[in-house]
């Protein structure tokens, strides 16, 4: 794919500007290839990369994430396994600095088509997992908490991190918001009481944090030119009969979504890495780095990459929970993944998806 | 020393040192089990840079919450994640995590120990981390490790010394 970047046909990008019916007005008729093409030509402007800029290897990637100060980085992979193990790796390798001068860092990334729920969340109850599959979108369960988000090539993923002591859940949306309304006045973005970003009452990023080892980070989606037409249904679980459930654990706060529209992936990520770098600069310049899943790649961020991708942290994880289906007359407690009680007992041990899976062979 | 009035405080001379902040909200709660555990109270509470308290007995048995001043920043929990009974965990080592408004922080172990009990009515009110982060919002119940003494080991810190500690930052 990426020998595509540099091969792209060197058409105008533009982008239709969705006006909140999301759901039908959606750029028609492209085929996959001219996806990539443009996505890949929207890669190349907004990073410049050209061959001037290097990605890096994955020694010089580990001195910089354990070095104190400042950074850029942005991920060339669309991986969206590994783009959260890299943002993990950062996050847990970053010096802590009890006081004075904070390691802040910024990290861009763009993931290929996945659904991404939040740590304590129970996946049945968030997503359609036929749907995904069926429409070639990867689940993951992410480290931090908050809610379920879809991500394609249209949604950048910016991702803030500083220490604990300076962390603050609004702040870093606010200079977004403010970075964009001064580019474009006519955006008109917002913050709702979530901490998300609001445009016309249409959500257009959603965010999420961590907090841990004295550090933190905000990480945020910013839908662009997503193609939202594809995203639909797949957070409406279609789970056979009639599920009751009862849950502990986090659920999703459902919002409707637009693109913002006139903003290409290429133009955030420059707009925002040249106001991060003017606003947060203390004495030198604030770097830029690149990296990718190949050169950039070390042990630790396969590991995170593993983990991401096990049956164990998918789906053997997440809250406790409860399930009634009428129709089969089944009454379900679920622990870990693992049904630990039943009304009928020859179901006690199996794995919940499993289950699911086989659902028709009991009556 | 004590001007608390209070019968109880009476029981409790040697312990009496641990609560000369007794108005500050990061003291233990003196009302509840991480108390009222044994008869005698806690010989020892310590607390951590990141913010967890653990509240030690004579019989080595000792519970672990995250402070009032953590609580207040993190707002509202709406779910605690908390690790297996028996689960033997290290110093440092994460007990589990508690998520407030999408952030999923993470909780770590005090002092070396293994999970006996954990609070289960946190499952169905994780509210009660908020009401209460000092007693019934207590996370784990645990047995020390051998030879573990919360009063030698590196990092932990009394009451006053954490609270010097929230001054410097803000």
């Amino acid at each position: 794919m990426y020998e595509n970047m540099f091969t792209a046909p060197k058409k105008d990008f533009s982008i239709p500007q969705d006006e909140g019916k999301s759901a039908t007005t959606k750029k028609t008729g492209t085929s996959l290839q001219e996806d990539i093409n443009d996505f890949n030509k929207d890669l190349h402007n907004f990073y410049n990369i050209g061959f001037s800029r290097q990605v890096i290897s994955a020694s010089q990637l580990e001195d910089v994430v354990k070095s104190k100060g400042r950074f850029i980085i942005k991920s060339l992979s669309t991986s969206p396994y590994f783009n959260l193990a890299l943002e993990n790796y950062i996050f847990k390798n970053t010096p802590r600095v009890k006081k004075g001068f904070d390691n802040c860092r910024l990290l861009f990334y763009i993931n290929d088509k996945c659904a991404v729920i939040g740590k304590n969340q129970n996946l049945w109850q968030e997503v359609d997992h036929i749907k995904l599959k069926n429409n070639n979108f990867e689940l993951l369960r992410r480290f931090s908490g908050g809610g379920t988000v879809l991500h394609d090539l249209g949604n950048v993923n910016y991702s803030y991190l500083t220490s604990r002591e300076n962390f603050e859940t609004k702040f870093f949306n606010k200079m977004i918001i403010k970075w964009l309304n001064s580019f474009k006045p006519e955006l008109g973005l917002e913050l709702n009481d979530r901490g998300d970003i609001i445009q016309n009452g249409f959500k257009i990023s959603g965010s999420a944090y961590k907090i841990a080892g004295g550090k933190a980070y905000h990480h945020a989606t910013m839908l662009l030119n997503a193609d939202l037409e594809n995203f639909d249904g797949l957070l409406e679980p279609s789970l056979p009969g009639n599920m009751e459930w009862e849950s502990s654990g986090v659920h999703s706060v459902k919002s409707k979504i637009k693109n913002v529209g006139v903003i290409t992936p290429g133009q955030f990520i420059s707009l925002v890495s040249e106001r991060f770098q003017k606003t947060f600069k203390v004495d030198d310049n604030i770097p830029v780095y690149i990296c990718d899943e190949f050169k950039s790649m070390n042990h630790e961020i396969e590991n995170a990459m593993h983990t991401l991708q096990s049956n164990k942290w998918k789906y053997l994880s997440g809250p406790k929970f409860s399930v009634r289906i009428r129709e089969k007359d089944l009454k379900i407690k679920v622990e870990k993944g693992m049904i630990y009680d039943c009304n009928r007992s020859e179901l006690i041990g199996l794995e919940f998806k499993g289950f699911l899976e086989n659902i028709d062979s009991y009556t | 020393m004590l001007r608390s009035t209070r019968l109880w405080t009476t029981r409790i001379p040697t312990a009496g040192k641990l609560f000369l902040r007794n108005s500050s909200s990061n003291a233990l709660n003196k009302n509840k089990l991480p108390f009222l555990y044994s008869s005698q109270g806690p010989q020892a509470v310590r607390y951590t840079t990141q913010h967890e308290w653990i509240a030690v007995h004579q019989d080595k048995t000792a519970f672990v919450g995250i402070t009032k001043y953590a609580t207040d920043a993190l707002g509202d929990a709406t779910y605690v994640e908390l690790p297996e009974v028996g689960t033997e965990i290290a110093q440092g080592e994460s007990l589990g995590s508690i998520e407030s408004v999408k952030s999923a922080s993470e909780i770590y172990q005090p002092a070396d120990g293994t999970v006996e009990e954990i609070n289960t009515n946190l499952e169905e009110n994780p509210g009660v981390v908020n009401e209460d982060p000092m007693g019934d919002g207590w996370l784990v119940k645990m047995k020390l490790g051998e030879g573990v003494n919360v009063e030698q080991v590196e990092g932990l810190m009394s009451l006053e010394q954490y609270e010097k500690t929230l001054v410097h930052d803000d």
